[in-house]
């Protein structure tokens, strides 16, 4: 702890000499008097007066400065666990003769105890580094409170803030240790780490300034005491990567959870408002983009034709040799309607597509909108079984392929582009309307099997009106369609390009996963539109790529680590090409935020990707929807233009996923069910899927990546990663349990995944056991069922040799026995029985106390067994 | 404000360069404890700094809004510098910085098989020695706040020699080993340790130094003949300000040199440089 933060202050304003005599007993502390060259009000002696209140001691210090004008100040600093705040007044009133000359008696004689400091919660934290700072809040006399009310609301914002994994009470720091603190039960000591401590006094400062601490003793450290005729609430910050405006709202939402709970000490965490009407207008106006949305609704096909009537001799489309013209395609993609309408498909009828990425794939997805359909893409190269449950599940009557056999479902009939077109010629009329469907996409998710999204015309004219401006979306663009039709990328790829006018060089599938060949085909091609997710940009970047005429890349469909982008910033500098990483759903219509990536944000790894599009907005919330404040993490929900209609035939998922607008009567929203925050300038950071976040021991820990991990030993062939608690109130018994099916052949033996897995994660992500099975445990649905996971298998080794110390190790033994909650042999791994790094201080202390020699964590790390820890003890000792 | 919060305790601060580098500091926001030994010492001809001078310093650096602590102390004398020492802990409760500059010219001006016994064990005494007994006393307090800058005020005739000033150029050579030996013991509790090399430093009237005249007078020669020559030996042409030195401590005290430990900085206007 730095000196000071053990310190407090006290100044008063005096017009009159000082008793320095009567100072007696323990604060029996010299006088130091100071004569300052400056009047009270000049800089000068403001800032002398500045340095010493913040100038700390280790018992009491007084001060006078006196100053030209007559005036004076005494400044008093004392340790807290010297003098108390009641202390501090004594002194004072002794030495300015407002008392009795009776000495003040008051000593607070208790040691400031040290409290395990934690990470700046993440709802803090920002990029820039600030200095130590600190905001202090005036508020009613009313609203003093005492220590155990503000503990109290402390905890509850506390835990509001970590809305999303919060275990229900928050560790507060106070000058007596550490606290756990559980609204609604009695404070329990804890030895956890705090980031947040509590100084509270009851003395009233009157007129005089007091200062609770000289230096935060934990990250952010709150203070009241009354002062003035006021209540005063003060956090002081740490210097550090850590945003003041974050530390000012909380401090604030403190105060408003503090007169919540005073007017009803029994309020339930989840009762309490953080935010008053007027900041949730605030907070939901943050989540919408400053420029709105300028659209006109039309179907697809309709805004197509109009684009074909404008430049009909333009080429629309290039596949190797094929170039067709606006006019071409327009009368080729009418061929297939008419063949359509002929085999009898009619307005909303929905229609199977499964064609390899070609000219004609475009042709046919836009034939049948002309016909009035609604496209249901399916890739060709899916499993069989996936293919038929599309057919099923979307109920297709017909379905164009050049597959030889597409799995028959009875109801479903297949037929070529050929046959369709030979079908008939017939001239019809379609009476689509923007907001009939114009596509079903089928989407795996976390949950359960693929399942259709229904998407209106409406919303891809929105999107593409929503971009075409801010990124001048021009008939002079040539655009790739890169990705599988069955993945909504492709709607971005194909009419995001047809519908302004640009040329489509269709990517065939052996080429987009050949770097080179890619490469080639877009310097060929001089395509200037690329839509790509970040890993296929990556491979890209693998090859030479200076000469290419792209001059926006748009990357979307997974997360992106922006530094991957430094090499492609080298060979096309931002002036030449802009990048944009687009953040984007499904459910939502393709892309929900963008936000454009520089050189700045690769360097700085922003997460940030961006506000909302114009037309689509964002709000985050807790479990009960409520909107959270800005900088906490919560759930994605968006609304707006982008809102598919829901799931294809699916009610109740619909109705679960699809709600009402918060904010905006009358809209729907999707919940997305991803993790983000939105920043105070309305920006979004995406964090990942909210069920496979977990939190261990406050680092947050995303299992998938555990997982991704341990499927890249060539050993393992499946994974599962889940995190469980022994003592569901010892956060130290927190434990990752990893369960592997290893190849065969291969040994049983799973330390070397563990070994291979504990060399790339970072330590707090190391599972502590890996458990072999012969397969995992499945639900009906193909998820992962955890409930039915075998408790991990420890492996404890038979054999015991001696150690040449047996007394030392068997005492060792009893103590790991009894910290870990097992029976440890001489040579098993501390960590492969769970032990971590609170473990083990808990096993330093024990050893301790009975009187072992000292072991040092460092020591533990490398030697994680009883028989290596005996054997550098007795190194030492030699 | 470069110094803003931190205490530095000057030796030989009553004047001369000390003067100027404690005014320096003060301007940077620093708070000071100002030493010199105020009184003439047996065996020096010529007169060092008065109370009075000190006391000047202090009102001074408290114009420039410091808070500043005087004491008497004598580099030589282990008793007084541990007082004066202590008397900042209690006041301040730490100590940030320290410069090492009291110091004397004289007596000098022999052949180096002349030099008498108490000459060279006074010129070590207070040259070399007084460095390290402050240093002593101070370097467990800065370990412990894992912490701190130490300035040792060499010069050049710690890296070159001078005719008739073998004593001086001793104390000055080992004042610059001594800052490399501290540095590396000090370097791992976070204390660096540095030296400045000031070439000819002009006598400033206001900050009262003299010590290029009394280099004079020991080699006997006219003042303005030997200002004349040290000019010339310094290829900018002129002779260093106190200022000049105090800027390069300042640096030195500050956290703008958190990675530089065991260097040497000349302030000599190039002499060295040949
Ligand atoms: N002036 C120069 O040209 C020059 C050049 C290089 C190095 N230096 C060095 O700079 C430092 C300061 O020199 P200056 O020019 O300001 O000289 P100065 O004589 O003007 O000041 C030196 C101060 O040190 C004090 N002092 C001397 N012995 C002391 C002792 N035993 N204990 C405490 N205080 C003592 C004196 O009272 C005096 O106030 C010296 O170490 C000197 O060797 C000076």
């Amino acid at each position: 702890m730095f000196p000071g933060a053990r310190c407090h202050a006290l100044r008063v304003r005096l017009a009159t000499a000082v008793r320095a005599e009567a100072l007696t007993g323990p604060a029996n502390s010299p006088l130091w008097v100071e004569d300052v060259p400056a009047s009270s009000t000049e800089p000068i002696a403001r800032r002398r007066l500045a340095v010493e209140i913040g100038r700390h001691t280790t018992d009491l210090r007084c001060t006078l400065l006196r100053y030209r004008d007559g005036l004076a100040d005494l400044v008093l600093v004392a340790d807290r666990g010297f003098l108390d705040a009641a202390g501090l007044r004594a002194v004072a009133a002794a030495l300015t003769g407002a008392s009795p000359a009776e000495p003040p008696a008051v000593f607070a004689r208790a040691e400031v105890a040290p409290v395990a400091e934690a990470g700046l919660p993440d709802w803090a934290a920002a990029h820039g580094v600030v200095d130590a700072g600190a905001v202090e809040l005036v508020l009613p006399p009313e609203e003093a409170g005492d220590a155990d009310s503000w503990r109290t609301a402390l905890a509850i914002a506390l835990v509001r803030y970590d809305s999303v994994d919060s275990p229900g009470w928050a560790v507060v720091g106070t000058d007596r240790g550490a606290l756990r603190v559980t609204p609604g039960t009695a404070p329990e000591p804890t030895g956890e780490p705090a980031a947040a401590g509590l100084l509270v006094s009851d003395v009233d400062f009157g007129a005089d300034e007091y200062r609770p601490c000289l230096a935060p003793p934990l990250p952010l450290t709150f203070s009241v005491w009354r002062q003035d005729g006021t209540t005063r609430l003060r956090c002081d910050h740490r210097s550090g990567r850590l945003s003041p405006a974050q530390v000012e709202q909380f401090t604030r939402h403190l105060a408003h959870v503090h007169r919540q709970v005073r007017a009803n000490p029994g309020l339930a965490p989840d009762e309490v408002e953080l935010l008053d009407a007027v900041e949730r207008d605030r907070v939901a106006a943050l989540g919408v983009p400053d420029r709105p949305l300028d659209t006109t609704p039309t179907t697809i096909d309709a805004a197509f034709r109009a684009v074909a009537a404008r430049t009909p001799e333009r080429v629309a489309l290039t596949d190797g040799q094929v170039r067709w013209t606006y006019r071409e395609l327009d009368e080729r993609a009418g061929a297939v309607a008419a063949g359509l309408r002929a085999l009898g498909v009619s307005d909303g009828d929905r229609v199977g597509v499964c064609l390899e990425r070609t000219a004609e794939l475009v042709v046919v997805l836009l034939g049948v909108l002309k016909a009035g359909g609604t496209y249901v893409p399916t890739d060709p190269a899916y499993p069989a079984d996936r293919l038929a449950h599309t057919a099923r599940d979307a109920d297709l009557r017909l379905v164009v392929t050049r597959l030889p056999e597409f799995p028959a479902t009875g109801a479903t009939s297949a037929v070529t582009p050929d046959e369709v077109v030979a079908a008939g010629s017939e001239p019809f009329t379609t009476a689509t309307t923007p907001d009939d469907a114009a596509y079903v996409i089928y989407t795996s998710g976390s949950t359960g099997r693929p399942k259709g999204v229904v998407v209106p015309h409406r919303n891809v004219i929105a999107l593409v009106d929503a971009t075409r401006p801010e990124y001048r979306l021009a008939p002079s663009d040539v655009w790739t369609l890169f990705h599988s039709s069955a993945f909504d990328f492709s709607v971005w790829e194909i009419w995001g390009c047809l519908l302004t006018g640009g040329r489509l060089v269709v990517v065939p599938y052996s080429v987009s996963r050949d770097p080179l060949a890619l490469r080639d085909l877009l310097a060929a091609e001089r395509v200037t539109v690329l839509s790509q997710t970040p890993s296929a940009l990556a491979q890209l970047l693998d090859v030479r790529h200076e000469d290419l005429a792209v001059r926006l890349v748009v990357l979307g469909g997974e997360p992106l680590d922006a530094r991957v982008l430094l090499p492609w910033f080298d060979a096309h500098p931002e002036s030449a090409c802009r990048v944009v990483n687009m953040f984007g759903i499904t459910e939502t219509t393709v892309h929900v935020t963008h936000q454009t990536v520089t050189r700045r944000e690769a360097l700085a790894g922003s997460r940030s990707v961006g506000p909302a599009l114009p037309g689509w907005h964002l709000y985050v919330v807790d479990p009960q929807g409520r909107l959270v404040p800005p900088g906490v993490a919560g759930e994605v929900w968006v609304g707006g233009a982008g809102v598919a209609e829901g799931y294809l035939a699916k009610d109740e998922l619909t109705a679960q996923r699809f709600t009402a607008d918060p904010a905006r009567p009358g809209g729907r929203v999707y919940r997305s069910g991803d993790l983000g925050r939105l920043r105070p300038d309305g920006a979004l950071e995406h964090l990942g899927r909210i069920d496979s976040q977990v939190k261990v021991r406050g680092f947050r820990i995303e299992l998938d990546e555990i997982r991704a991990v341990l499927l890249e030993d060539p050993v393992v062939r499946a994974a599962a990663v889940v995190v469980r608690r022994d003592d569901p109130r010892d956060a130290a018994t927190t434990r990752i349990d990893a369960y592997v099916v290893l190849a065969e052949g291969a040994p049983r033996e799973t330390s070397g995944v563990r070994g291979r897995a504990a060399a790339i994660l970072p330590d707090y992500m190391v599972p502590s056991t890996v458990t072999a099975l012969d397969a995992l445990p499945l639900t009906t649905n193909g998820k992962l069922d955890a409930a039915k996971l075998p408790p991990p298998v420890v492996t404890a080794k038979p054999v015991d040799a001696p150690t040449g110390d047996d007394d030392l190790a068997a005492r060792l033994r009893e103590v790991w026995g009894a910290v870990l909650g097992v029976p440890v042999g001489l040579d098993d791994d501390f960590f492969e029985l769970g032990g971590n790094s609170l473990f083990a201080v808990r096993i330093g202390a024990r050893m301790r106390e009975g009187g072992l020699p000292p072991l040092h964590l460092r020591e533990l790390y490398r030697h994680p067994t009883i028989r290596s820890v005996v054997a550098a003890i007795g190194n030492q000792d030699n | 404000m470069r110094l803003t919060g931190k205490v530095v305790v000057i030796t030989g601060a009553a004047r001369g360069i000390g003067r100027a580098t404690a005014l320096a500091c003060a301007a940077e926001g620093a708070d000071l404890v100002l030493l010199d030994v105020c009184g003439d010492l047996p065996g020096v001809p010529y007169p060092l700094g008065s109370a009075s001078q000190l006391e000047h310093t202090a009102a001074l650096c408290r114009d420039r809004g410091a808070s500043v602590l005087t004491a008497k102390a004598d580099v030589r004398d282990t008793a007084s510098v541990r007082g004066a020492v202590a008397l900042a802990g209690d006041r301040y409760g730490r100590i940030d910085a320290v410069v090492n500059n009291a110091g004397i010219a004289a007596p000098s001006g022999k052949t180096v098989h002349e030099i008498t016994e108490d000459e060279w064990s006074l010129m070590l005494d207070v040259d070399l020695s007084g460095a390290w007994r402050v240093i002593r006393e101070v370097g467990r307090s800065m370990s412990e706040q894992r912490s701190g800058s130490i300035v040792n005020i060499a010069s050049t005739a710690g890296l070159v020699g001078y005719r008739h000033f073998a004593g001086y150029v001793a104390a000055k050579h080992g004042l610059v080993g001594l800052t490399k030996a501290a540095a590396l013991d000090l370097a791992p509790m976070r204390v660096r340790v540095n030296a400045v090399c000031p070439g000819n430093v002009r006598d400033a009237p206001d900050a009262e130094g003299r010590m290029l005249r009394e280099i004079a007078r020991a080699l006997d020669v006219p003042a303005e003949e030997h200002v004349a020559a040290f000019t010339q030996s310094q290829p900018m042409n002129r002779l260093v300000e106190p200022e000049d030195v105090a800027g390069a401590v300042v640096f030195l005290a500050s956290d703008d040199s958190a990675q530089v430990t065991g260097s040497v900085l000349t302030v000599d206007g190039g002499f060295t440089a040949h």
